[in-house]
């Protein structure tokens, strides 16, 4: 069972990070954060590589094989793959030695997941952060759930806050200042000038997937993929890049009231 | 005689959109997504980025319409005053196969002034229109910070370790517990 901060705030360690839940008015009863905790570990003890016993690491070292392996990981690599085409090839669920690497893509599915409990229970307004990504439900007491995006030249600064509401009810954010996350870089096209390297992306959207394959995929993709992303998905985004300048969607730059420079 | 070009380019332009949208009737979003770009420049013939983007408008719109020559075409359109009269309402292409699939563009038009270019992807689960009006352009650090909020209740990064989260902004949230 994990940390009781406050009254409201629930805290965790689970999938190699912490999770902290927020409630708009106190936590609900144990039960229901141990079916939450109950369920984050099992998308871990299935698809985390840094475990020898999860089904996925029988898979990588050849004792199972995809087609004979269960549902719920053939659905999953399935929709990986979805979002690879969705995106361009700069999501991928495949690490440069072959091996399938699901982990750009459960840690939200767990987030999705334990926020379905959290529903089932009856809790309408919290805010679920799952090692920097965040999912919201309602509100906080009449006032919308804000989060600050950190700054990752400072991480004890925030570069920005956004409100998460209707149609924005998550925002994920993927970089290169942490933790060793499972990101290949498209190579630079030659010839190509300046920098076209993002140094951390957050995407606002409607479900927290989404933000998070997004962010991943802008990362790994560079400014292209960020006009992509844009054009063919609901969403907002604030990438910073190499040397910390600022890149925002409209939508962003309206709630912020910023111009362009 | 300034007066009299002002008015043969307003109806320069009208004639172009007319012809773009009789022509993407027939069949051929090409032509549509030509009259795009080229109203795009005709109604705001400016290089100041605005918050959605006249530059970006263009290219999108005729990457997004599946190359064509019509960004070629694009670029050789003149310039005029921005008060072009008239012509206002939504035009629709026909599809057209891009990369991503079908797709289909819509324009919309006020006064002359293309406001919106969206295109509407046919081969998706989820069937729905994307606006390429959302582009990302720079923003300035301090302004971002002179709007922000003390009322964060959460921070969004880089995916932390455990360890990490200890001595990160979250954890001093958590604690805090407000």
């Amino acid at each position: 069972m994990g940390v009781q901060v406050g009254a409201r705030v629930h805290v965790f360690d689970t999938m190699g990070t912490t999770v902290s839940i927020r409630f708009a008015d106190d936590r609900p009863d144990p039960d229901v954060l141990g079916r939450v905790e109950t369920t984050f570990a099992s998308f871990d003890a299935r698809f985390s590589l840094y475990r020898e016993d999860s089904e996925i690491s029988r898979i990588a070292r050849g004792e199972l094989s995809l087609p004979a392996s269960s549902s719920s990981m053939r659905d999953t690599y399935a929709e990986a793959l979805d979002w690879r085409r969705l995106t361009g090839d700069s999501f991928t669920p495949h690490r440069p030695d072959g091996v399938i690497d699901l982990s750009g893509l459960v840690k939200a599915k767990a987030v999705d997941a334990a926020a379905a409990v959290l529903e089932q229970a009856g809790e309408a307004d919290w805010l679920m952060n799952a090692g920097g990504d965040i999912l919201s439900r309602g509100d906080d007491r009449g006032e919308a759930w804000r989060a600050g995006i950190v700054d990752p030249l400072d991480r004890a600064a925030l570069l920005a806050d956004v409100a998460l509401g209707v149609g924005r009810r998550a925002l994920a954010t993927s970089g290169t200042a942490e933790r060793g996350e499972h990101i290949w870089r498209q190579r630079r096209p030659p010839g190509a000038q300046g920098s076209c390297a993002y140094r951390q992306v957050s995407v606002v959207a409607r479900d927290i997937v989404t933000a998070d394959v997004l962010a991943t995929s802008i990362l790994a993709g560079g400014p292209q993929q960020l006009d992509d992303a844009l054009d063919r998905f609901d969403v907002e985004v604030l990438a910073v890049d190499e040397s910390g300048e600022l890149m925002a969607s409209a939508g962003l730059r309206r709630a912020w009231g910023t111009s362009t420079p | 005689m300034r007066t009299r070009a002002v008015a043969l380019s307003i109806l320069s332009s009208a004639a172009v959109l007319a012809v773009g949208w009789q022509l993407g009737e027939q069949g051929r979003v090409q032509d549509v997504a030509s009259a795009a770009s080229t109203s795009t420049q005709v109604s705001a013939p400016t290089a100041t980025p605005t918050p959605s983007s006249t530059a970006d408008s263009g290219t999108a719109a005729s990457g997004t319409a599946a190359a064509s020559g019509s960004s070629a075409a694009a670029a050789t359109a003149t310039p005029t005053p921005s008060t072009a009269a008239g012509v206002s309402g939504t035009f629709t292409g026909a599809v057209s196969s891009t990369r991503f699939g079908d797709v289909q563009v819509s324009i919309t038009v006020a006064d002359g002034t293309i406001t919106d270019v969206t295109a509407l992807k046919l081969t998706d689960k989820e069937q729905k229109s994307v606006s390429i009006s959302n582009r990302a352009a720079p923003v300035l650090r301090q302004e971002v910070l002179a709007a922000q909020s003390a009322q964060v209740k959460s921070v969004s990064g880089a995916t932390y370790t455990s360890d990490a989260y200890l001595t990160s902004l979250q954890s001093a949230l958590d604690q805090a517990g407000l």
